[in-house]
């Protein structure tokens, strides 16, 4: 409730452009702004496909499936990966319960020795199944996971944009800041930067082709990671987005990664 | 009417169209294909034992067929699930042999789940040993770590609440474990008699058991019941015949699991308390036996209760040499409070050191470098175990074990059975 009411004072500061805001209020600010626009979507379904590219270009795919619940009060949003492919990695799944405070918790099922195995949080600067996405580019993006500063506006694309930088809490982040391109009209990210613990540029995620679902919600199409270090890049293909699809807690239960499909 | 008294008559058949259309209508049948050719190699001819003459044969070919078929109706909720395997091995043919690894229908209801069929549970999380998991017999001619399994016929009850996960199992049915043939490498050079029973009801026994597991906070914890027939064997000696003989107690099982993961950290710790196993007590030409069958009759040593625990830690590091590589640290200990008097492939007082290294590649690649060391005997075994993919559909694993054995331990069998095994995995 403090937090609404904040928000809502800090937005009106915002809007009216307001000097009496320091770069870190402002930043927050925009944040939870961004994070209250997603609110309410209850459940969701999509289709991904990741295609992994090399420095030479060449390209291999994998294909899965990606279920979200949201989160009630303090609970955080919960998520079900299920991979199709590559055929050997068929009906592997990953299960995450997304926190606010304290780190996520992770399990993954492998089908081959119907074992259910709890992932450290440790690894979460590691990259996620081969690809230049590490595990916390992909897990839900929590307000409180980060300290923020508002750098600038600026135009992407023909759109104006809020800079802002954020900061990761968690000392076992890959990242010592990440710099956002927001757009005014949506508060959607169009752009990050990421720096890694040398404080060097290590990747650029771009997301493209935003669509609008249930008059409200506002997903990419497309997600490309580069890494400037390495030359690699990942594109993340999403396809067949639905939302409110009813979705139980039920199934997203350790137990429920034994039967996922 | 006439449709009703129609209907009356052909109930079942009509009944089994049904189902069929209903199979069928909703035209999620999945069918996956997974086919393995496999090659061994070993570095030396077999050791000849007392009883038998050496087996010379240093290349091995084998070829194992798994197809997986699976349906799921009612939105979901109820499933069937096929997987029948099929492997022909060129030498021993006792591991040429197939199974149903599982064909069950599987229900998932508002305040419970269900299972009945044939089908597969794991329970544990150490590496080295796999103590508590009991519900499955182990493949024994699949794998030389025993993390194959046969298919078990079950009926489960799942019920997920706030207070933790219970599952509760009626096991109908034992399956006998399986065994190299004298044939193979890496056998004792003797063949297998028929399996004998504790229970009169051999291996119709209806076993029972369960498992309460539950986690709070990056502590997850486990207790579980088994009673029934042993999937170990208690492995006495036929002298009349020359043969092996697996015998199968009535026992009662009680495990624990415990893992704990912190930061880098993974602790995890197993343990079973066992009661009604044979005892390793008749001495008989130097080697102590839980059963033996002599002109003079059978001996069955006395039952006996033990306990037997596997505990260590995983730590990672991640991110190794500024690199895309994971590298974790595994050290786990196992323990048997029959020590000497062991069954046999029981670990008594052992260390498992390994490396494991995950590339985080486009191919999955890992390996595992691990050394087993039994520092009563003072001999240890060293496995490499490594696989990666070549492009979607096939992959290819690679396994190599040395055995380093002291003369009076039971591996010394094993010491001339060093071997580098190749698995290419063709899914369809």
């Amino acid at each position: 409730m403090i937090k609404k009411i904040m928000t809502a004072a800090l937005l009106v500061a915002v809007s009216a452009g307001s000097l009496a805001l320091t770069p870190q209020e402002q930043g927050l600010a925009i944040a939870i702004e961004g994070d209250k626009r997603g609110e309410g979507y209850e459940d969701s379904k999509v289709n991904l496909k990741m295609v992994l590219i090399d420095k030479k270009g060449r390209e291999s795919a994998r294909d899965m499936r990606v279920k979200g619940l949201e989160g009630v009060g303090e609970g955080g949003d919960k998520s079900l990966m299920i991979f199709d492919t590559p055929k050997d990695q068929k009906g592997v799944a990953m299960l995450t319960f997304t926190h606010k405070e304290k780190s996520d918790d992770q399990w993954l099922f492998l089908p081959a020795l119907k074992r259910v195995k709890k992932i450290s949080s440790r690894n979460k600067s590691g990259p996620f199944v081969g690809s230049e996405f590490a595990f916390e580019d992909i897990s839900s993006q929590e307000v409180e996971k980060y300290t923020y500063k508002y750098l600038r506006d600026e135009t992407l694309n023909g759109m104006d944009c809020f800079v802002i930088e954020r900061t990761p809490t968690d000392k076992y982040s890959g990242y010592t800041k990440q710099v956002s391109w927001i757009d005014k009209a949506e508060y959607r990210a169009l752009k990050v930067e990421y720096y890694d613990r040398k404080k060097s540029l290590l990747k650029t995620l771009l997301n493209k082709d935003f669509k609008q679902y249930l008059g409200r919600f506002w997903r990419p199409a497309v997600s490309e990671m580069v890494n400037h270090q390495t030359g690699k890049s990942t594109r993340l293909i999403y396809d067949d987005y639905s939302f409110q699809v009813g979705l139980k807690k039920k199934e997203f239960t350790k137990n429920s990664l034994k039967r996922a499909r | 009417m006439k449709s009703v008294a129609k209907l009356m008559i052909k109930k079942p058949v009509l009944f089994g169209l049904a189902f069929l259309s209903a199979v069928t209508a909703q035209a999620e049948i999945s069918i996956d294909t997974q086919l393995d050719y496999e090659v061994s190699g070993y570095f030396n001819d077999g050791a000849a034992t007392e009883t038998s003459s050496s087996n010379d044969n240093r290349i091995n070919n084998s070829l194992a067929l798994e197809l997986e078929v699976f349906d799921s109706w009612d939105d979901g909720d109820q499933s069937i699930s096929f997987i029948p395997f099929y492997r022909y091995d060129e030498m021993d043919e006792e591991r040429s042999h197939g199974d149903i690894r599982e064909l069950i229908w599987n229900k998932v209801a508002d305040e419970y789940e269900l299972k009945v069929g044939v089908g597969k549970v794991f329970w544990g999380v150490t590496e080295s040993a796999h103590l508590v998991d009991i519900v499955n017999q182990t493949d024994g001619v699949e794998s030389l770590d025993g993390e194959e399994k046969l298919g078990q016929p079950m009926v489960q009850v799942l019920l997920e609440r706030e207070w933790g996960n219970l599952d509760l199992f009626v096991l109908p049915y034992f399956r006998e474990r399986t065994f190299a043939g004298k044939d193979a490498r890496l056998s004792a050079g003797l063949d297998y008699a028929d399996a004998i029973y504790e229970s009169s009801a051999e291996e119709k026994h209806v076993d029972v058991a369960a498992r309460w597991s539950h986690y709070w906070e990056d502590l997850e914890y486990a207790v579980s019941v088994f009673h029934g027939t042993s999937r170990d064997a208690a492995i006495g000696y036929d002298s009349t015949r020359n043969e092996l003989v697996p015998y199968y107690s009535q026992i009662t099982q009680l495990g624990g699991e415990l893992q704990y993961l912190n930061e880098g950290w993974a602790w995890k710790f197993e343990g079973v308390y066992r009661d009604g196993m044979l005892e390793n007590s008749l001495a008989n030409s130097g080697i102590d036996f839980p059963l033996f069958i002599s002109p003079l009759g059978t001996q069955l040593a006395k039952e006996e209760d033990y306990f037997a625990t596997a505990a260590g830690f995983e730590y990672t590091q991640v991110g190794i040499f500024n690199s895309r590589m994971d590298l974790g640290w595994v050290a786990e200990h196992i323990y048997d409070s029959r020590q000497d008097d062991a069954s046999v492939g029981a670990f008594e007082h052992d260390v498992l050191l390994a490396n494991r290294w995950v590339a985080n590649d486009e191919a999955d690649s890992e390996l595992l470098v691990g050394v087993v060391y039994d520092y009563e005997y003072e001999d240890y075994s060293l496995s490499i175990e490594g696989n990666t993919r070549l492009f979607d559909g096939l992959s290819v694993e690679v396994e190599a074990r040395v055995f380093a054995a002291s003369s009076d331990d039971p591996q010394y069998a094993f010491r001339d059975e060093d071997l580098v095994k190749l698995t290419f995995s063709y899914y369809l």
